[in-house]
């Protein structure tokens, strides 16, 4: 199914530069109609990930694949994935009308794409005007507009929340909801986790070119939100909160570290089984710590991918 | 393959540069042949006389030495610039057969090459042509040889154009480029050439083969016969462009 149309799956992908791993057999996937976030400090290997995705840089190992195939295996291009790299890439000299019209005689569209896709992301009016008077927020507009002139069924997105203002942000949101809504695959990368809270219903966390989490934002949050329990019953606890479907580990005598449930949940099934508890803190969940426990666990230990795949 | 070179012809447009190649091919040619022109049949004059076929063959070569080098600098920024401004990535997502849009991209210099050097022509015959006639030489088109001169000129401004696009797409960075092909053509290849042991070596440098061409004379150096001269000039150009694409195939564009 993962081989249909839309669907991005990336295997195994590896590239060292010089002596750097700069991505490290990273696995992820990206579904249609779902905007997936691509997740990670800076540095962390999403750029060089996302130009492998797209035939650019050429691996040391692994498969990049977009609706099965290797993209530059892909007939037409340009009609099947939409991409922005990075929103200064355009000749200062030429206009932004005229950077979309190479693109449009280069892939055999109609030149009155050019002008739809200005309209589309708010540039009708800069068209005629060159690059080099444009701020960033309409580089990123213009990036943007030439990814969308072959209407494409996949967006790949590197950054593209920078330099947009919040009112920017708010548009990008409509506009990647839109596609994904129609069914549309999504992938766009940020070092910043507010914009993929903002933007994604999927996030794919990479730490040191690692994988370092995988899944829908929410069960991220609540999965790695971890209660921590003290009790002179901790070993009758841990039974009861394993078979409660929680995960329930020793972090000293007396004391549980357990993820997987709510506190209040942790509360009810030591009443119903007669524990006293001596302490329960609720643990303080939220993205942010996710995150930062994610990415930090892969930073210090450089542990294989996968772990928070299980959570 | 013709949508890609429509591309490419349309990235050159769009910038300025190829106005400031031409304004430059122009003003070296006009400049030079009026020169010539003007100072022929004086006393002390270095140019050969204009009423014969030698003198003629060089006057009309004037705009080979203009739009040659010029057009290889066009050729070269417009490779490079791909790389200077990060355009590359879009070209090559527009086209993930790099092979074919380095091919267009050289296709377009070979055609805009010709194009300056068919302009060249046009211009030194317009400088050279009217007053000539009004010194009472004729300046045949035809006659004399000097059509061949012509054409060559276009020929060589088309190599030339291919060759820095060659060049650029081996080096990849724009000053790089454009300073070693700079310090090349001007300070390099005609240091070797003066040295008058190595002649029966220095006759297949590029530039000197170019030269061949038009059968430009420079006092004291030994040129090609005019086909001999084009197919090393060209064989130059070619390897260039080979070896520009076949790095082109295999960088990383980060």
């Amino acid at each position: 199914m993962k081989e249909g149309a839309g669907w991005i799956v990336v295997a195994g992908l590896t590239k060292r530069f010089g002596g750097v791993t700069a991505v490290d057999e990273l696995s992820f996937t990206a579904a249609p109609g779902m905007v997936t976030g691509f997740l990670g400090p800076n540095g962390a290997g999403k750029t060089t990930t996302l130009r492998m995705l797209l035939g650019l840089v050429t691996p040391d190992a692994g498969t990049a694949a977009i609706g099965g195939r290797r993209y530059r295996d892909l007939p037409q291009p340009g009609r099947q994935v939409g991409a922005v790299l990075e929103a200064a890439a355009f000749h200062p000299g030429r206009s932004g009308r005229d950077h979309l019209l190479v693109y449009c005689t280069a892939c055999g569209y109609p030149p009155a794409r050019a002008a739809q896709v200005l309209e589309q992301v708010g540039l009708a009016g800069a068209g005629r005007r060159k690059v080099r008077g444009y701020s960033l927020g309409m580089r990123q507009r213009l990036a943007l507009a030439t990814a969308l002139l072959g209407d494409p069924a996949v967006l790949v997105l590197d950054e593209p929340a920078n330099g947009l203002d919040p009112e920017g942000i708010a548009w990008l949101r409509g506009l990647l909801r839109g596609y994904a809504g129609g069914g549309r695959t999504v992938l766009f990368s940020s070092h910043a986790l507010a914009e993929v809270e903002q933007l994604a219903d999927r996030v794919v966390i990479v730490s040191a070119g690692r994988l370092a989490g995988e899944g829908a934002l929410a069960e991220l949050a609540a999965g790695a939100a971890a209660v921590s329990v003290r009790t002179a019953h901790s070993s009758q606890l841990a039974t009861a909160v394993a078979t409660a479907g929680g995960r329930a580990e020793r972090t000293g005598p007396g004391s549980l570290r357990v993820t997987g449930l709510a506190a209040a949940e942790v509360s009810r099934i030591a009443r119903a089984h007669r524990i006293d508890l001596h302490e329960l803190t609720a643990g303080h969940g939220g993205l942010e710590q996710v995150y930062l426990a994610l990415t930090a666990a892969t930073d210090r230990e450089q542990s294989p991918s996968g772990q928070a795949d299980r959570s | 393959m013709m949508r890609l070179i429509r591309a490419e012809v349309r990235k050159l447009a769009t910038i300025r540069l190829w106005l400031w190649i031409l304004l430059a091919a122009a003003a070296w040619t006009a400049g030079y042949t009026a020169l010539a022109v003007g100072f022929s049949g004086r006393p002390g004059s270095l140019t050969l006389p204009l009423t014969g076929a030698a003198g003629q063959h060089a006057l009309l070569a004037i705009g080979a030495g203009g739009a040659g080098p010029l057009v290889a600098i066009l050729g070269a920024i417009g490779m490079t610039t791909e790389y200077r401004h990060r355009t590359a990535a879009a070209t090559f997502l527009a086209t993930p057969r790099r092979g074919r849009a380095v091919t267009a991209k050289l296709a377009t210099c070979l055609l805009a090459g010709a194009g300056y050097g068919l302009l060249c022509d046009l211009l030194s015959l317009a400088v050279a042509v009217p007053w000539l006639a009004a010194r009472g030489i004729h300046l045949p088109l035809a006659g004399n040889g000097n059509l061949a001169v012509l054409a060559a000129v276009i020929v060589s401004a088309s190599v030339f154009a291919v060759a820095g696009a060659g060049l650029g797409a081996l080096a990849g960075g724009q000053l790089a480029t454009v300073t070693s092909l700079l310090i090349y053509l001007y300070v390099a290849e005609p240091l070797l050439t003066h040295i008058a042991a190595l002649h029966d070596w220095t006759a297949y440098l590029p530039g000197v083969a170019a030269d061949a061409l038009t059968q430009a004379t420079q006092a004291g150096v030994t040129l090609l016969a005019p086909w001999l001269g084009g197919i090393v000039f060209a064989a130059w150009a070619a390897a260039l462009a080979a070896a520009g694409t076949l790095r082109t195939l295999r960088r990383d564009i980060t």
